[in-house]
């Protein structure tokens, strides 16, 4: 195992542990605590089977090893929770507007 | 004798917002006027409630859109047959909403747009007569296949009985685009009427421009 794969590991230990952490301190809900402790638990299989990975970007016809293949999928993913996010903020936004105009009108 | 009421956005309009009650009254005194004000920090709620219109007030500021949806609602439920909207800033003529809503009334269209770009006089700024609106027309006819004179006009009137075919989402500045879309896509009769318009400041931005962009992208997205 290289250097750079025990740092990772020692991080993503840190991250599940403060998941542990919130869901004790009921910070996150059930849904929340299930998504970042798989979320965190694939990202150390991928960090401890990067050969695997690498064989399997290979496989696949790109020239990418798999450490940097994880991270174009990760940039994408981010991409892809930002939009989530932004659509969830919509939909707020739009519940508070109800909500102002039915204040607005029954005053 | 129709029941027309005159839905007024207004934010921060204490400078404008008395002379323009004030010329629409002395335009027609059987109009109905409804001005929501939309979270103003000046004393514009204020200045229209002593005036003894109708005011509705937003706890928090929304938008023009949201404004107009508020005030349009408001003004079906006290039995409007005619909405017209129109702007606080005080660049349209209250004389002309007569022109406006005549062929509504004479059954002729459901919905009608005051155009500012019809011969009528204007003081527009070159930058958004020659760039801005331009730009704003050929998204609108690419978006929404739409080709009007008018891409952005915030005077309009319609018969409130189809005012659930051009129920607009966009709170912000979108919803111009929006009800021209919705007028469209329910193959609403829809007329422009050529008016004036009279400049006090710029107006919407391009930054503005680019926002209602932005907010038109995110509505194809979210359920409704």
């Amino acid at each position: 195992m290289q250097i750079q794969q025990i740092i990772a590991i020692v991080i993503i230990f840190f991250f599940i542990a403060r998941v542990f952490n919130q869901k004790r301190h009921d910070d996150i809900n059930i849904n929340e605590f299930r998504f970042w402790l798989v979320f965190w638990l694939a990202s150390g299989v991928a960090i401890l089977f990067l050969p695997v990975i690498d064989a399997f970007v290979f496989d696949l016809g790109f020239s990418a090893s798999g450490i940097e293949f994880l991270l174009y999928l990760s940039v994408a993913i981010l991409f892809y929770f930002i939009f989530r996010l932004r659509l969830r903020m919509a939909r707020l936004e739009k519940d508070l507007t109800e909500i102002v105009k039915n204040i607005a009108i029954k005053r | 004798m129709k029941s027309i009421f005159i839905v007024i956005p207004a934010y921060n309009e204490e400078k404008n917002i008395a002379a323009v009650i004030q010329d629409i009254k002395k335009a027609d005194n059987t109009y109905h006027i409804v001005v929501v004000d939309d979270f103003s920090k000046d004393k514009t709620y204020d200045i229209v409630k002593n005036a003894g219109i109708d005011v509705l007030r937003h706890i928090v500021n929304r938008g023009q859109g949201a404004a107009l949806k508020t005030g349009s609602e408001y003004a079906i439920m006290k039995g409007a047959e005619i909405i017209v909207h129109f702007d606080a800033d005080n660049q349209f003529l209250a004389s002309e909403i007569a022109s406006v809503i005549e062929p509504i009334i004479s059954d002729q269209a459901d919905i009608v747009f005051g155009s500012r770009f019809m011969g009528k006089p204007s003081n527009m700024p070159v930058l958004k007569k020659n760039i801005v609106m331009p730009l704003a027309q050929i998204f609108q006819h690419f978006i929404f296949g739409i080709k009007m004179t008018d891409p952005q006009s915030g005077f309009r009137a319609f018969n409130a009985a189809i005012f659930n075919k051009i129920n607009w989402h966009s709170d912000r500045m979108a919803h111009c685009s929006e009800i021209l879309h919705f007028s469209f896509k329910n193959k609403l009769r829809v007329k422009e009427v050529a008016c004036t318009v009279v400049y006090h400041d710029f107006g919407q931005k391009f930054s503005g421009g680019l926002k209602i962009i932005k907010d038109s992208f995110l509505n194809i997205f979210i359920k409704h």
